[in-house]
């Protein structure tokens, strides 16, 4: 109980990872800002290589759709990982900002660069208005009450007119030639993931973050040692929904349609959930981690096997893998090892 | 009035078989505090079984429950033995069988789809289309009632199934030492209850459950490996509903849920059916969160 008060105690600026650097060997902890600014770099000038890469519509729709996957599967891992209230519903945030960014495109003709924004606030009111009711319940009953959610989503989008019923709307292409097409989707997706992190790299070294924690360790004694655990719970479903909603408007926007079977299937949160429980569920850098590497698998299987079910069991086997096998994924066994990369060390 | 009458019958029937289906959903949380997320997508493989055997070697669905249940039954417990027994006692036990079946479901999944595409399946058993029809008895002058006759052998089945599930459970000493382990999981391992080998028995049993209802499934409802996720959404309603490991709230919330489903499928539409069971998981949450017959709040 001791430790639960000094966890959520008013000292919520970050001395872990001082603590950590210090038994640290001092010389790549030094490092660590220079390596990961160097990635960020690289990463914004990528597009400007445009002679040297031979594919670079290909590249740029890869790179644009694994750092959607770090966006999101980052933004799940706030309320999945950090509260520990494992949500299989997600989708439903990317689904509704893809759908309003949408619907204000076909029937206004705003662009979703715009309005991508105001497709995170709407999944953020519907998390809140979510979170009060499903977060009644923990433990399995809420990962069951996300399912529904989602389901009754997929059903009223295939059945309102408006919406363009279970063919969705299609969207009018960005006015640009076919070879720039693909660029201001990159940019917005790099923006987009790299807010999500900063939004769970903020959450992680806060006081709202250490409450998230001890409500994951013990919600109970969370809730005598002075954690609002309602509030905090709620708050973390609505942030977790931000950034999904705002990848699901663009997500939108370069694929030409909003459709229901896009957005609001169990598939896309079962990514999000098998990248930051691979990752490690929990750290900040775990689900950036999982979002590469799964996509890169899935990539892979695709060109070795072709689009066949075949990536599902792979999938499914990873899941049942790591959960067994390595239940902290790799950012947290290796941290349990103290073998994790300085530059990886965002906790 | 004949048409609420025809609706309710219809609604009950199909209460029946979600009955059937929700029971082994609820006994393995009751018994193992197992949320398997895989239990529709057990279902949907044990319909692959029945479908094929019909279609190859023209066995009755009905009748392939003989061996689709013993089959499952087997393929339960070395679920259990191979992956539960890893993760018996670890810290958050409920949320890891989550998420654990739900790798399991993925997997399922992708492997039919491997094996046998996409495609819709449905057996088509002669009384498959066929229908009893009532007149007389109290109807008014020259309306008629229904009665499909697959839907009716299904619901029957069903019955027969929970029957003897409950009987099982009340008067075998097996059913005795699960019903022990359910109530208090500890209490009975002090007391001498080999708490694996009845969690093991009851795994199996959860999934000739699914068996049973796979074969039901062939020949009532089209099916493919992606649709197991809308079932398993349904099942999951129904048990949350009932109050999670309540074998009587899962039965008792399938015949109410599957009679008002079949009314807003007759007011409403057809599409619009699936939406009752989520409108009232939500709303029993709102209520009443450990569900109508819960005794606590799930934890």
């Amino acid at each position: 109980m001791i430790e639960d008060r000094a966890a959520v105690g008013p000292e919520p600026s970050d001395p872990e990872p001082e603590q950590q650097e210090a038994q640290r060997p001092p010389g790549p902890a030094r490092y660590r800002w220079y390596v990961l600014a160097a990635v960020v770099v690289a990463l914004f000038a990528l597009p400007l290589f445009r002679p040297m890469i031979s594919s670079y519509n290909y590249v740029l729709t890869l790179g644009a759709l694994i750092l959607m996957w770090v966006a999101m599967s980052s933004s799940w891992n706030i309320l999945g990982g950090f509260a520990g209230y494992i949500s299989l519903g997600h989708s439903v945030f990317m689904g509704v900002g893809g759908y309003v960014a949408g619907v204000l495109l076909y029937y206004h003709g705003i662009s979703p660069f715009l309005t991508a924004p105001l497709g995170g606030l709407a999944a953020v009111a519907l998390g809140f208005l979510a979170g009060f009711i499903t977060l009644r319940t923990r433990g399995p009953a809420f990962i069951i009450s996300t399912i529904a959610l989602l389901f009754m989503f997929l059903l009223m989008t295939d059945n309102f007119e408006y919406l363009g019923g279970a063919a969705g709307l299609p969207l009018p292409a960005l006015p640009l030639s076919q070879e720039w097409l693909r660029v201001p989707f990159y940019y917005a997706m790099l923006l987009i993931a790299l807010g999500a992190i900063w939004t769970a790299y903020r959450v992680a070294h806060s006081k709202f973050g250490m409450g998230l924690r001890a409500i994951a360790e013990d919600e109970v004694k969370a809730e005598v040692a002075g954690v609002p655990t309602r509030l905090y719970k709620i708050s973390a479903f609505a942030i977790s929904a931000f950034w999904v909603g705002v990848a699901g408007a663009i997500y939108g926007y370069s694929i030409a349609f909003v459709r229901p079977t896009v957005f609001f299937t169990i598939a896309i949160s079962a990514q999000m959930v098998l990248m930051a429980i691979i990752g490690g569920k929990g750290t900040v850098a775990g689900p950036v981690v999982g979002a590469v590497l799964i996509y890169a698998i899935n990539e892979l299987s695709l060109v070795a096997f072709g689009a066949t079910e075949f990536n599902i069991v792979i999938q499914g086997t990873m899941l049942v893998a790591v959960l067994l096998f390595f239940p902290l994924g790799i950012v947290g066994t290796l941290r349990k090892m103290n073998r994790l990369p300085a530059f990886l060390n965002w906790d | 009035m004949t048409n609420v009458i025809q609706v309710a019958i219809l609604g009950l029937l199909l209460g029946g078989v979600y009955a059937l289906m929700a029971a082994g959903l609820t006994l393995a949380f009751g018994v193992m505090r197992i949320v398997n997320l895989a239990h529709a997508a057990f279902i949907i493989a044990s319909a692959y079984i029945s479908f094929f055997a019909f279609e190859k070697l023209g066995i009755d669905p009905l009748l392939s429950v003989v061996f689709v249940m013993p089959i499952m039954f087997l393929f339960g417990v070395a679920v259990y033995q191979v992956l539960f027994r890893r993760i018996e006692g670890s810290k958050r036990f409920g949320e890891m069988t989550v998420l654990l079946t739900f790798g399991i479901a993925i997997m399922v999944e992708g492997l039919l789809g491997f094996a046998f595409t996409g495609i819709y399946r449905k057996a088509a058993p002669g009384y498959a289309n066929e229908s009893f029809i009532v007149d007389g008895l109290f109807l008014p002058q020259g309306d008629i009632l229904f009665i499909p006759k697959g839907q009716f052998y299904a619901s029957l089945l069903s019955i027969v199934l929970l029957v003897a599930l409950w009987a099982f459970l009340r008067y075998s000493q097996t059913g005795y030492a699960i019903r022990a382990t359910t109530q208090n999981r500890a209490a009975a391992e002090i007391v001498g209850v080999n708490v694996r080998r009845v969690s093991a028995i009851s795994f199996g049993l959860s999934t000739a459950l699914a068996g049973a209802s796979g074969a039901l499934m062939s020949y009532l409802f089209p099916f493919f490996p992606f649709r197991h996720w809308q079932w398993v959404a349904v099942l999951l309603a129904l048990v949350v509903l009932g109050g999670m490991g309540s074998m009587k709230g899962a039965v008792i919330g399938a015949l109410v849920l599957g009679v008002a489903s079949s009314f807003v499928v007759d007011q409403i539409g057809p599409t619009w059916g699936p939406m009752t069971f989520y409108l009232a998981l939500f709303l029993i949450l709102l209520i009443r969160p450990q569900g109508l017959f819960g005794k606590e709040a799930p934890a």
